[in-house]
């Protein structure tokens, strides 16, 4: 157990196992007596959340996700491996750990509708074992916090799907833990109701110093919110660095010049430090020279100078040239694709 | 102290939804007097067709009172085990289960806590609906204060521990909530006519509505509501009843056969990742 961590994972294990009766295979039309499926949403994961970290868990449909925060909830029994808490271990210490924990699950109505979100936060209050004079302050500051003061007293079933999500967060937050976790707070919102979410989540994490776990699939919510990323996929954690550092790992350094004309190819694939040109036409006409260079800074010098030198020779307009951006959808795609299968051991945490 | 916490957080909740929906609490309770009433009213009505014992009934407004009592007994019954199956499906299904589940008092608490604000309701709404039929019907019942509450306690543990048992069931295996319809009619079927079973079917069926929870529990509700303790005129505690005895080992059995079912099954839902599924 590492005491850096408020959350920690240590080769966690979760197979599902489903028996179906009278089955028919819709690909074969093969029918059988029982059907036995079977599933590892998690296997052997390991990471850590530091404190006042926020830390993402991406991945695609069906990787794990939502298991692994319901195994640090205790919603979720591990197979192997253990998960631990603020130090406690969440299979013998379950009921300390939820004081430490809250919660926001992807997909449920965690709030009563009839129910105003005060009401709401009054009774979930209640069952996290807040009570009296501190727990109507903290639901009133709450509301206050996340902009719901004005609804305060409107029957939840009247809110919109961006409020009833914000009003889950603080129920999440009411009994005040120090990590929170949120599975894909911000999937089905409009665009401002996401940007909302995720500056709440901001001002929680820096501005009261709680951890928090954020799953999502989402590329933009991922890189603007976390801290450090974990990527799962099939049940595996396939990377797990620090948002930067994971960008640039798989980062291709290259560089696009964007030019008068498209260049042919064969003029530029002769520079030292060169690897690789690709033309293309950006937003459908404006051509740009996408050159791969080798990552050693010595020969990525030689590389640029050796292009800009080679364009003037050949009677190319230089607009301007910039280093090709690496977007976390790109890094994703990298590595649950094949492609990053080869890279998984230097990715680790 | 941590369950007054939560039976006072259910008890708010529950009436400020009955509060917020008044229209829906008071059209329940006129359409479960009307609905009782429309029954008498029609047996008495066609006492020619129906034979004279049945009749009969209806004709003695002790019997009335008798009859009202055990369709209020056993819609309890229905009720309490619906709230351990239907009303649990539902809040697996909309994710209601996994927050009472993350719940520090732990899942065996709230539920509990649920079960007495929902006793509580019945119990009132139930008194309000006797008053009204034994003003309309004629008919009175005896109120005698410390057996009645002690009765109505083991009557609820008797329930409780067996909604548990079934509660526990349908956290595991969800689809067990269709099959336990049939239990709750079974149940409520017995709340009528609870010492008519106990007296004229064969042996086995005899032992097996002993078994279930609501048989002896309405035997003992009715000799002290309905009869006043008394048999042929003669004062007989219900306290010496053979009934009452037989509900005190029902409910201790049904509590403990419960709880501890309710809690291995938790502890399994947990290890299959079947709280949040339906």
């Amino acid at each position: 157990m590492n005491r850096e961590y408020v959350v920690e994972l240590e080769r966690v294990t979760k197979t599902f196992r489903t028996w179906h009766f009278l089955y028919k295979d819709e690909d074969t039309q093969k029918r059988s007596l029982y059907y036995r499926r079977t599933v590892t949403a998690a296997n052997r994961i390991s990471f850590g959340v530091a404190r006042g970290e926020i830390f993402g868990l991406l991945g695609p449909n069906g990787a794990g996700k939502t298991t692994t925060v319901k195994m640090i909830s205790g919603l979720i029994r591990p197979d192997a491996g253990r998960v631990y808490v603020d130090g406690l271990h969440v299979e013998s210490k379950r009921l300390q750990v939820l004081k430490r924990v809250g919660v926001v699950l992807e997909g449920t109505r965690t709030s009563i509708w009839p129910l105003t979100p005060l009401e709401n936060l009054m009774y979930y209050g209640n069952l996290k074992n807040v009570r009296g004079k501190v727990l109507r302050t903290r639901a009133r500051e709450l509301l206050d916090f996340i902009g719901l003061k004005d609804k305060m007293h409107i029957q939840t079933r009247k809110l919109s799907r961006g409020e009833k999500q914000k009003l889950a967060i603080c129920i999440a937050l009411v009994a005040d833990p120090p990590v929170l976790l949120l599975d894909e707070p911000t999937t089905g919102l409009d665009v401002q109701s996401s940007r909302n979410i995720r500056d709440k989540i901001l001002d929680v994490t820096s501005g009261q110093g709680k951890s928090a776990l954020v799953t999502t699939h989402d590329m933009h919510v991922a890189q603007e919110l976390c801290d450090r990323i974990g990527i799962i996929n099939k049940g595996e954690l396939v990377a797990c660095k620090r948002t930067e550092e994971l960008l640039n790992l798989f980062s291709d350094q290259s560089f696009e010049f964007h030019v008068d004309r498209l260049p042919v190819v064969s003029e530029f694939a002769d520079i030292p430090g060169v690897r690789n040109v690709t033309p293309l036409l950006k937003d459908g006409d404006e051509p740009v020279l996408v050159v791969q260079v080798d990552s050693d800074r010595a020969l990525r010098s030689e590389a640029l100078y050796g292009m800009v030198a080679r364009l003037k020779q050949r009677g190319y307009v230089l607009h301007s040239f910039n280093e090709r951006q690496q977007s976390l959808e790109n890094v994703f795609l990298h590595v649950t694709s094949g492609a990053g299968q080869g890279q998984k051991r230097n990715v680790g945490n | 102290m941590s369950f007054f916490l939560v039976v006072k957080a259910e008890l708010v909740r529950t009436f400020i939804i009955m509060r917020r929906y008044w229209f829906r609490t008071l059209t329940g309770l006129v359409l479960s007097y009307a609905m009782l009433a429309a029954l008498i009213i029609g047996f008495v009505a066609r006492q020619d067709t129906i034979g004279p014992s049945l009749a009969q009934r209806f004709t003695d407004a002790d019997k009335a009172t008798n009859w009202a009592l055990g369709f209020i007994i056993g819609i309890y019954a229905f009720g309490v085990v619906g709230m351990f199956s239907q009303r649990l499906q539902t809040m697996a299904q909309n994710g209601q289960l996994e927050q009472l589940c993350m719940s520090p008092h732990g899942l065996v608490t709230n539920f509990l806590a649920q079960s007495v604000v929902s006793a509580v309701s019945s119990i009132l709404s139930s008194a309000v609906l006797i008053w009204l039929i034994a003003k309309t019907f004629g008919g009175a019942l005896h109120a005698d204060f410390t057996p009645t509450v002690i009765v109505l306690a083991l009557t609820f543990a008797d329930l409780i521990g067996f909604g548990f048992m079934v509660g526990g069931l349908v956290l595991l295996f969800k689809q067990v909530g269709q099959v336990v319809v049939i239990v709750r009619f079974v149940l409520f079927l017995l709340a009528f006519s609870a010492e008519k079973v106990t007296q004229d079917l064969p042996v086995v069926i005899r032992w097996i509505a002993h078994a279930l929870p609501v048989t002896d529990a309405a035997i003992c509700i009715k000799y002290v509501l309905v009869q006043g303790q008394t048999m042929e005129g003669t004062y007989v505690s219900v306290f010496t009843r053979p009934s009452f005895f037989l509900l005190i080992i029902n409910s201790t059995v049904w509590t403990l056969v419960g709880i501890s079912c309710f809690r291995v099954m938790e502890d399994w839902s947990r290890s299959k990742g079947t709280l949040g599924a339906y």
